[in-house]
């Protein structure tokens, strides 16, 4: 039935770029929202995307990276097929990227557009073709992450929201919101120094690092609150406890495959993950 | 004479023949006040156009006479070159990532040369600039809208050159001096045609006609680009001394 319904969806959507649908059908669809925010990705047909994009966004320390560990497990528990894609994966851009952090001579819009080239690299290369074949793509952070940075260092949302209108929109996106003080323990406890970038260094808000941590990741969250109400984030609390957390995500995922959500319990390989 | 030749006079068009300078100067708009002190100069075009030996000339004119000039080309920015290197080596671009490597690419030159630049009073010229890419990227498949965003950032020249010849003239150029056109370059990754030699004149084609309707909306210069070099170098810096005040980029004496 939900795969019915968005399929009629999608249909409608490229027939609206360049026929007419029939009155009657584009009323009945006018609410629901296309697959892409703007007009798609060059060459792509929105009614060949059979899977499910799901997006876990949350600044450093909010524990996305332990619920994608998790809830892989659990779909391919259940039989369904997982791609991932978090930022600087790509194969064309991603390592030249973090040469270009390391050397801390990149400015701000060429590193925002170097970002930009490996999202869409990993967009048409891995999650397109993941989606065409019905699979679930876990996505490690999406647009909405680049859109914050870059906004926070100056660069004009309209600007962003204009490059990334040809991406994908999520089916769902969650946000894993995190006080900064929490984030900030947690990133210390992971890797007991303060990153030059996850405390916005490059933005001279502080010398000192806990405060320039706090003070960026503010900036960073504000910019997610806006974000939140503009593209329908589903916000969850990312001080809770991972299992719980880990079962309220299980939920909506469940619901928006049309399955139940079962009982799940970490393997052996992943029980250290679950506090 | 071409059709396109006698299209020019109605778009008021620079050519040797047609036009005196100050008839050509006075229909354009007096240039807008800009935010710095230096004044930018760009030369577009198809290849073959011949507007890289004019701006060559030009920057050497300017140099002899020790004026504060930078040149900046196209797609040579040392952090991007890597990466841009390995993706047409091995064919990973798509028209997306083809864009926006080159707008990285811009992006770094504009920010830490261009920019910086004019606003320590130097004269910037520019071997290709945004509309190379709203040209050539169009031609690919990408949204003329979504081009425009892109590169919104980028400063709008003083002048802009736009070196046309015949696409037979320009194609030949290119041909007869290369043993080998790449991949990227002839227009491969659109499918046009297996033969690189007509994939490229289908592909350089389209981008000429992009490039024609931005005549009128970005101002640009019209240059013949079928003149003898130097009468087109002549008219080139009679140009550059009518629009642009040179006085400012002289050897400041002491």
């Amino acid at each position: 039935m939900k795969r019915a319904d968005k399929t009629a969806i999608k249909t409608h959507s490229s027939n609206g770029s360049n026929g007419r649908p029939p009155k009657k059908k584009k009323s009945a669809v006018a609410e629901l929202p296309s697959r892409f925010y703007g007009s798609p990705l060059p060459g792509v047909k929105p009614e060949e995307l059979s899977g499910t994009l799901v997006v876990i966004e949350g600044t450093d320390g909010s524990g996305r990276s332990t619920q994608i560990s998790l809830l892989t497990e659990w779909l391919e528990s259940e039989g369904f097929a997982v791609q991932t894609m978090g930022l600087r994966r790509s194969y064309l851009v991603g390592e030249d990227i973090d040469g270009l952090l390391a050397e801390n001579s990149v400015t701000r819009m060429t590193l925002a557009l170097m970002y930009s080239t490996d999202f869409f690299d990993q967009l048409e290369r891995r999650i397109l073709p993941a989606l065409r074949s019905g699979l679930i793509v876990l996505a490690d952070r999406y647009i909405f992450t680049l859109i914050a940075r870059a906004a926070v260092r100056g660069i004009g949302r309209d600007y962003l929201h204009g490059i990334y209108e040809t991406a994908l929109r999520p089916d769902l996106t969650f946000w894993l919101n995190v006080r900064p003080e929490v984030a900030f323990d947690r990133e210390f406890k992971k890797s007991q120094i303060i990153s030059y970038w996850e405390s916005g260094r490059d933005m001279s808000l502080s010398n000192d690092l806990f405060q320039s941590f706090i003070r960026y990741q503010s900036m960073i969250k504000r910019e997610f609150e806006y974000l939140s109400k503009r593209h329908g984030f589903i916000e969850m609390d990312g001080e809770s406890s991972v299992s719980d957390l880990n079962r309220l995500l299980r939920k909506r995922i469940a619901a928006h495959l049309g399955i139940r959500s079962t009982h799940y319990r970490p393997s052996h390989a992943l029980s250290h993950l679950w506090r | 004479m071409l059709d396109w030749q006698q299209a020019w006079p109605k778009l008021g068009i620079v050519t040797p023949d047609t036009l005196t300078i100050t008839e050509t100067l006075s229909l354009k708009e007096p240039a807008p006040k800009r935010q710095y002190p230096g004044a930018l100069v760009v030369v577009e075009g198809i290849d073959g156009s011949g507007k890289s030996t004019q701006l060559y000339l030009l920057k050497r004119w300017l140099e002899i006479g020790g004026y504060r000039i930078h040149f900046t080309e196209w797609n040579s920015s040392p952090l991007v070159k890597s990466a841009t290197r390995r993706g047409k080596q091995r064919r990973l671009l798509t028209p997306t990532t083809f864009s926006l490597l080159h707008a990285a690419d811009f992006a770094d030159r504009c920010e830490r040369q261009i920019m910086p630049l004019l606003h320590g009073g130097y004269l910037v010229l520019a071997d290709r600039y945004i509309y190379t890419a709203f040209a050539r990227d169009a031609a690919r498949g990408c949204s003329p809208h979504w081009l425009r965003n892109l590169y919104s950032f980028a400063p709008t020249p003083d002048i802009t050159f736009y070196f046309r010849a015949p696409l037979d003239v320009a194609v030949n150029r290119i041909v007869a001096g290369r043993p080998k056109l790449k991949y990227y370059e002839a227009g491969m990754d659109l499918g046009i045609s297996l033969d690189r030699a007509e994939s490229f004149r289908i592909f350089q084609e389209r981008i000429l006609t992009n490039y024609d309707q931005m005549i009128e909306t970005d101002n640009f210069v019209l240059m013949d680009g079928t003149v003898r070099v130097n009468k087109l170098q002549k008219l080139m810096r009679q140009i550059v001394g009518e629009r642009i005040s040179l006085q400012q980029f002289a050897p400041k004496k002491k």
